[in-house]
């Protein structure tokens, strides 16, 4: 058995609210295999993309293990965090967070400049050109459609060739058929690089495409369902 | 690290300054308002610096109180001088017309020998040369004189005036003087004579009040400090005063400098107000980054590279604000420059000096870091979490190396202040002051908060919810009351303190003086005239008083033995130039002696002293010490034997020494005289007295009162000046509070309409938060003024302080008026917006 990507032991994630601490994840524990694809489902507020943010390494847990890439996430401070990220990981949120200020392809381009990689525009362009967005590079977020920026954002999240990709709900503010080619390419994205994808989603269509499903419900797994296929 | 957070910093600026305007307006006025003082005071100093040698009148002058220079004397200075002038300048009256008709004016004359001007030339308004008007023409020599004095008198050109018992004939009015500044301090305007005419006036005897200068023009090359040396040897103990074009105007000088100084200090007052507009500009710019900055954390940049983008972009912006306060304080003076010069009794060389930009540049830098650092530090430990949760995750203070770089630009500011300003204790006063205002300041807005929150739960905005909503706003967490209090009240502060000590100067000079004040001085008054003088004086209806004692002037030269600035060690007025002296046998009436002994009235041994007592502790003088004065060029050693308390306020004859009547037995002498009287027996008084006696010369009080305080006005209308760049500065900081809290009132409006609240309701709502916002920036600002008008009238001149209610009032109107003016501007959007749009926009 190969060492997996992301090994999650007895997490929880407890956030201090106005009316006190709330519990977000209890007691979490899970392996994602290397080029595994992994659906996280459950209702709002059940911790599905707070999971996915811990194991992202933009959350810190309140207690437990999390280790990525055998990197164990939880010894990292902020900074040793942001590094960790550059390269390892890409992240497509559902409302897209690009910054408004920069034109599609230095969006792209940022984390590639972050890495101190050469030719970060030349990359960019190859990866905005790939998610069909080559003739829409110079233009600013606020000028490009839902699906547009979620393209951009997916381009983003895949220039630096990550190890892992997160995607948490990236459907969710798009429309039925936006939405479709959204996945699609995803998916592709995901195939071309050979990453291993944890997909937050709501909808069970997009879980069925992945390998392995799991439920949460009042942050707790719920289900271990394996996929359809 | 740094191109990339370049690269990402100048990417988000492509796009315009917009969230910058504030940062850039008020940074351009803090730096603009220091670079234009600062480049008046250079263009001043070098002015001063290039006149020097024609304001002095030479290339050196060498002075003498009371007396001509001997024989030898005068032949040192032929021997050391290219050319030497003489010339003679004391104080007088100007009389015309006869009988109930005469009318007399105090002028300062000039007798000038054939060599006057040695440098410059004196302009008349007739455009004729100084020599042909003041030659005698039908057996009057000619005078001419300063304009004032002709309004004054109604003279014109031919008219026939007597100086002592001298006629002179009016020959043309002094347009430009080229010494003129270099006299200092005047009571009366200028007239110029020549020397020789005087003769024949009777104002130059033994005894008189003059003082004779030499201005001597040097070879090239001549070395000034041997010169200075070799005639402070040959001159030793002969009460010479030297003064070389290097140090002109040492006075005038320093007054400027000082006044100088203080508007710049009055300029970081500004910047500072400035700063807090600063602060908000770049905490409002990084509130709406938080998403930009958050994402940037989730690409993998660091909490360093994040803090060097936003720092790079506030750097270029601010770089951009000090360049255009830069140009506009450098270019403003030079485009107003015949105006300032036309103005200014004191010549300036206006260009561009680069002391004033550099200072204004690094105060400008320095208070934009200062309150930049701050949010900064906050917007570094912007969390990628934040993305997609709300908590508030950072801590609320700013990692403690930043908070110890601010506390280290604040000393390092202030330490800076110190030494551009050349003065210690008024660049630490001043900054102080601004540190206590800003911090009462800071206080009140707390108080204010947590008051209007309280009143917003009590019964006294039951049923009133206009007034509920707005008290509710003002003690929420908006930081609006901070917002306006700090950037009102810091302006408001200084102007209200102005207010007070005007106020209190102007009553000081109308109430507080005739109660104890003389209505005249006479001095010059022969002891042969003593008798006939004070019994016409007291004849007069409504003299109430007249007071006499013999009037000498003397300069202390010795103290033990020792040449007094070496023994003393520092500029004490009582050093600088001649002082009066005087004898008496007994303790002048309402004398109190607080050590030693007066001496017994038959008195005639070693010269005794009886020395001012406050004075004597300043300059380290006690009981025992022995003082060399020297009187009309010959030096006199008395001991000290008594300390009297003097209070030099009360305006009557004071004396800081007063010597036994022997030691100075024999020394030619006038008298002095003080009379006091109402001011409707001041005209008669005035013609009483020296009509039959023309040498004698008459100050009014009231005059030279007047002409102090108009001389304090000038500086209160520039410390105004100051004030109002201050004040506007936030001004423009209560626009950008009142703009950037704009959006949370379109929202507030919205739901507040939603809620059934009529427009009109909301706007008193908006309306009344703004007016008691500025109304509290205001009483602050009173108490704050009053603070500073009760310290400099109480402490400084000594005076009971009296409350200014005008000012005070004026204060708070105009804080609650410009609070409430710029909270109606931006008021009217949220009140046109409509509430279905806003609120759905918001979901």
């Amino acid at each position: 058995m190969s060492s997996p990507v992301i090994a999650l032991e007895d997490v929880t994630l407890t956030l201090m609210g106005n009316a006190g601490p709330v519990n977000i994840l209890r007691d979490i524990s899970l392996r994602v295999e290397p080029g595994e694809t992994l659906g996280l489902v459950g209702p709002s507020g059940s911790g599905k993309s707070s999971l996915l943010m811990l194991m992202a390494g933009l959350e810190a847990a309140s207690s437990g293990r999390i280790t990525v890439l055998g990197q164990e996430l939880t010894a990292l401070g902020e900074d040793a965090l942001a590094r960790f990220r550059r390269g390892n990981v890409g992240v497509v949120f559902q409302s897209f967070h690009l910054i408004p200020t920069m034109t599609a392809i230095e969006n792209v381009a940022t984390p590639l400049e972050l890495a101190g990689a050469r030719d970060a525009f030349g990359r960019a362009r190859a990866e905005l050109d790939a998610v069909g967005l080559g003739a829409r590079r110079d233009h600013y977020p606020a000028q490009l459609s839902g699906g547009e920026q979620q393209r951009v954002a997916l381009a983003r999240a895949a220039v630096t060739r990550p190890r892992i990709l997160f995607a948490d709900e990236p459907t969710g503010n798009l429309d039925g058929a936006t939405g479709e080619a959204i996945m699609r390419l995803l998916f592709e994205l995901r195939d071309r690089h050979g990453a291993t994808l944890v997909l937050v989603t709501h909808a069970p269509d997009l879980a069925r495409r992945c390998d392995r499903v799991l439920g949460l419900r009042d942050g707790a797994l719920e289900t271990y369902a394996e996929a359809a296929e | 690290m740094i191109p990339v957070a370049w690269r990402l910093a100048t990417r988000e600026l492509r796009g315009g300054l917009r969230g910058f305007y504030i940062l850039l307006i008020c940074l351009t006025l803090g730096v603009a308002a220091i670079a234009a003082v600062g480049t008046v005071r250079s263009a001043i100093e070098h002015g001063l610096e290039r006149e020097a040698a024609a304001m002095l009148g030479g290339d050196a002058k060498m002075e003498f109180a009371y007396r001509f220079a001997t024989g030898e004397e005068r032949g040192w200075m032929d021997r050391h001088a290219a050319v030497v002038s003489e010339i003679v300048d004391f104080r007088s009256m100007v009389a015309t017309g006869a009988g109930d008709a005469r009318r007399t004016g105090l002028v300062q004359v000039k007798g000038i020998d054939d060599a006057y001007p040695l440098i410059g030339a004196v302009t008349l308004a007739g455009g004729g040369t100084l020599r042909d008007a003041l030659a005698t023409r039908d057996g009057l020599p000619g005078m001419v004189a300063q304009g004032l004095l002709l309004d004054r008198l109604g003279l014109r050109p031919g008219d026939v005036v007597t100086l002592g018992t001298q006629r002179f004939r009016i020959a043309d009015r002094i347009v430009t003087e080229p010494d003129g500044a270099g006299a200092g301090f005047t009571l009366g305007p200028r007239v110029i004579v020549r020397r020789a005419d005087l003769a024949g006036s009777g104002l130059l005897g033994e005894g008189s009040l003059f003082d004779s200068e030499y201005r001597l023009r040097l070879a090239p090359g001549t070395d000034l400090d041997q010169l200075r040396d070799a005639a402070r040897a040959a001159f030793a103990d002969a009460g010479l005063q030297w003064r070389d074009r290097r140090d002109a105007t040492p006075s005038l000088r320093r007054f400027v400098d000082r006044l100088g100084s203080f508007l710049v200090l009055m300029g970081l007052a500004g910047l500072a107000v400035g700063g807090v507009g600063v602060g908000a500009a770049v905490r409002g710019h990084l509130d709406g980054k938080k998403e930009t900055i958050a994402t940037l954390r989730t690409l993998g940049a660091e909490s360093n590279t994040v803090l060097l983008v936003y720092l790079i972009q506030i750097g270029l912006v601010a770089t951009l604000g000090i360049a255009l306060g830069l140009a506009l304080g450098a270019g403003l003076p030079l485009a107003a420059a015949p105006l300032i010069e036309s103005r200014l009794p004191m010549p300036a060389a206006f260009g561009l000096y680069a002391r004033p930009l550099v200072e204004a540049a690094v105060y400008g830098g320095l208070t934009a870091l200062i309150f930049t650092l701050w949010p900064l530090a906050r917007a570094r430990d912007i969390r990628a979490a934040e993305l997609f949760r709300e908590i508030e995750t950072r801590r609320r203070w700013p990692a403690p190396v930043f908070l110890a770089a601010i506390l280290a630009l604040v000393a390092l500011l202030i330490a800076l202040a110190v030494r551009l300003s050349g003065d210690t204790r008024l660049a630490l006063t001043t900054v102080g002051g601004l540190v206590f205002a800003l911090a009462l300041l800071l206080a009140a807005a707390l108080g204010l908060r947590l008051a209007a929150r309280r009143a917003a739960r009590s019964r006294l905005s039951g049923g009133r919810p206009a007034l509920r909503w707005a008290l509710a706003a003002l003690g929420g967490p908006s930081g609006e009351t901070a917002a306006v209090v700090l950037s009102l009240g810091l302006g408001l502060a200084v102007l209200a303190g102005i207010g007070q000590i005007d106020y209190n100067m102007r009553h000081l000079v109308a109430a507080e003086l005739p109660d104890r004040a003389p209505a005249f001085f006479f001095v010059d008054i022969q002891d042969d005239q003593l008798a006939r003088f004070v019994s016409a004086a007291e004849s007069e209806p409504g003299v109430e008083r007249v007071e006499t004692a013999p009037m000498l002037r003397g300069v202390i030269t010795r103290i033990n033995g020792v040449p007094a600035r070496e023994a003393v060690g520092h500029g004490h007025w009582a050093l600088s130039g001649d002082r009066g002296v005087t004898y008496a046998a007994a303790p002048p009436p309402g004398t109190t002696i607080t050590q030693g002994e007066w001496w017994p009235a038959d008195y005639a041994g070693e010269p005794r002293m009886s020395f001012a007592e406050e004075e004597a502790g300043e300059l380290g003088l006690r009981l025992g010490d022995k003082v060399t004065l020297n009187v009309l060029g010959r030096d006199l050693t008395a001991t000290i034997t008594s300390l009297r308390r003097v209070d030099f306020r009360s305006m009557g004859i004071n004396f800081l020494m007063i010597l036994n009547p022997a030691a100075l037995a024999g020394a030619p002498h006038g008298n002095i005289a003080t009379v006091y009287a109402g001011p409707e027996a001041e005209a008669p008084l005035l013609r009483a007295v020296t009509a039959d006696a023309p040498n004698i010369t008459a100050i009014s009080v009231r005059e030279a009162m007047d002409q102090a305080s108009d001389a304090l006005r000038s500086i209160s209308a520039a410390t105004r000046w100051g004030a109002g760049a201050t004040l506007l500065t936030g001004i423009i900081v209560l626009i950008g509070a009142a703009a950037s809290g704009q959006r949370a009132r379109v929202y507030e409006s919205a739901v507040l309409r939603t809620l059934g609240a009529t427009r009109a309701r909301v706007l008193a709502s908006f309306a009344l938060r703004s007016a008691l916002a500025g109304l509290a920036a205001g009483v602050v600002a009173v108490i704050a003024g009053l603070g500073a008008g009760w310290w400099v009238t109480a402490r400084v001149m000594e005076a009971d302080y009296v409350f200014a209610p005008g000012s005070a009032l004026f204060v708070v109107a105009g804080g609650a008026l410009a609070s409430l003016v710029a909270g109606l501007v931006f008021a009217l959007r949220p009140l046109r917006a409509r509430p279905a749009r806003v609120l759905r926009a918001r979901e």
